[in-house]
């Protein structure tokens, strides 16, 4: 028995090390293929990737940086805040009760298929370039995944669990607490990670678009002076900070929803 | 005493479709402390009555009575088994058999202390913290039953519950199922596609026709209780196999379109 564990550790432990050491190969390919690229390209739109390597430790040494990010944040955090806050409740209510679903599906179908950025003149004009506007605009990019993938969850809740529950007679409030919460739990935490996500597109999109502040306009600054490096070093900034977000949004689901299969079955 | 009468369950076709009749003028009374067992061809609305019985399907026609009482959805007096099991994925052995009683507002502690008494009782001693994927198969529907039990209904409602297990582990737990039976001796209403299972567990065993599913017949089974543990025992096995073969040619006589001998062909030289 103890001998089996070990060997499965053993597995477990040697393809754990071989998936960084592949993770590592493809970054290093990648990364001379751009160093390349870039060489024999020999033009200043196109950075090295060293030249960009350097230029992010630079950055992100700089005060600029952090003052940036910190302004950009806000709207990404309210947003995403404001996503959650809304999404969740109006996802559980749609995936348990028609009524609801019929109200609101349609508008939660347009939010899906419209192209959001179409919507920034809408939104200078009626709210101007203000904190606000951008919440909104990383409102709109998050909500409907937060939504969607919420009504998903309620509506997967295996309905033998639901008859199981009522057989010994529970109250709705017992079935929302005891089944259809856990149960649409691993589906909201996909929600809100994928809503994440769309935060940071949409924090950055209202910041070049519309209201040119923290990281956005860093990004436009860069390029008015030439300062490619620089500015492709701002992207990887970003990407960076996504990448740690949805790590941690990733964690958190696998903490608080340990009987789930792994997440990335799930997306 | 459940006394079933008249009763009749449609379930309204889809769009464009007709109704479906699936329970037909259902008479039925099952005594206190009765093992009561119900077969029928696949899609005679077994589960349909079983379901009836708990309360969790409205019937169209007809009453069901639980001591003179007609029954208004699912009561405290009855417990059901599910078929596919139906425990809670996200909770231990533990909270999964103390659920009933936690609905019921059963304080903690009496109410983990009351479940860790029925998981002995189903032989899960020690399992208590494991979670149920970690379970095989029929240790889950150990831990159903146990959940069932916890409650300390007056009738057990059992739909096909060892239907998914493979033979042996079926086997071991009939066997754990009469002995549990045989000191508890609640009412159990048992449905099962096994004439087998029927016969060995049931004091009675209901034969439904195919849909609309009513009542055929009521074969009284006079094997000698306790049960537990005979199957060794030739002269019992005897019996309990001509039981069975009775009640075989009963369900095959309702689907003659299968057995029946092909018309005579005429053959011409």
């Amino acid at each position: 028995m103890s001998a089996i564990a070990t060997t499965r550790l053993d597995l477990r432990g040697r393809v754990g090390a071989s998936r960084w050491t592949y993770r590592l190969i493809a970054f290093a390919i990648f990364a001379a293929a751009w160093q390349l690229g870039a060489m024999a390209a020999g033009t200043l739109f196109v950075p090295t990737f060293l030249g960009t390597a350097r230029a992010t430790v630079t950055l992100i040494a700089s005060r600029e940086l952090w003052d940036a990010l910190l302004l950009s944040n806000q709207s990404l955090v309210l947003g995403f805040l404001v996503s959650v806050g809304l999404g969740v409740p109006l996802g559980l209510a749609m995936g348990r009760f028609r009524a609801a679903e019929q109200f609101t599906d349609v508008y939660v179908n347009i939010l899906l298929v419209t192209p959001i950025a179409a919507l920034i003149p809408l939104l200078l004009m009626s709210l101007g370039f203000t904190l606000t506007s951008r919440v909104v605009l990383v409102t709109l990019f998050a909500l409907p995944m937060v939504v969607v993938n919420t009504r998903a969850g309620v509506r997967q809740v295996d309905s033998s669990l639901l008859e199981m529950a009522r057989s010994f007679r529970a109250s709705e409030p017992q079935i929302w607490r005891r089944v259809l919460l856990p149960g649409a739990l691993p589906a909201i935490m996909t929600g809100l990670r994928i809503g994440l996500g769309r935060s940071i597109t949409g924090m950055v999109i209202v910041e070049l678009l519309m209201v040119s502040v923290g990281i956005g306009n860093l990004i436009l600054r860069y390029r008015g002076f030439f300062e490619y490096e620089l500015l492709y070093a701002t992207v990887v900034v970003v990407v960076i900070e996504a990448l740690v977000l949805i790590a941690a949004a990733r964690w958190l689901e696998h903490r608080v929803t340990p009987w789930a299969p792994a997440s990335g079955l799930r997306g | 005493m459940i006394t079933i009468a008249g009763l009749r369950k449609v379930f309204p076709g889809r769009t464009g479709a007709e109704d479906v009749e699936a329970l037909h003028d259902i008479n039925l009374t099952i005594k206190d402390n009765e093992f009561l067992t119900i077969i029928g061809p696949s899609g005679c609305g077994k589960t349909t009555l079983l379901r009836a019985i708990a309360g969790l399907l409205p019937i169209d026609d007809g009453e069901i009575r639980i001591d003179g009482a007609p029954i208004r959805g699912p009561g405290p007096e009855r417990a059901m088994v599910f078929q596919n099991i139906a425990l809670l994925p996200w909770d231990t052995v533990l909270a999964n058999v103390a659920f009933g009683l936690e609905l019921r507002g059963v304080p903690q502690a009496e109410r983990e202390e009351k479940a860790r008494h029925f998981i002995r009782l189903v032989g899960l001693a020690g399992w208590e913290r494991r979670m149920p994927l970690e379970l095989s198969g029929g240790m889950q529907q150990r831990v159903g039953l146990a959940r069932a039990l916890a409650v300390e209904p007056k009738v057990l409602l059992m739909d096909e519950p060892f239907g998914s297990l493979d033979e042996q582990t079926r086997r071991l737990l009939q066997e754990e199922l009469i002995r549990i039976w045989e000191t508890t001796r609640t009412t159990v209403v048992f449905i099962t596609h096994s004439m087998e299972e029927a016969v060995l567990l049931g004091d009675r065993v209901v034969l439904l026709s195919p849909r609309p599913g009513s009542i055929v017949e009521i074969v009284p089974v006079p094997l000698a209780r306790p049960r537990g543990g005979r199957v060794d025992d030739m002269g019992w096995s005897a019996e309990l196999l001509g039981i069975t073969a009775k009640l075989w040619r009963r369900l095959r006589d309702m689907q003659p379109d299968l057995v029946r001998a092909p018309p005579a062909v005429a053959v011409t030289p």
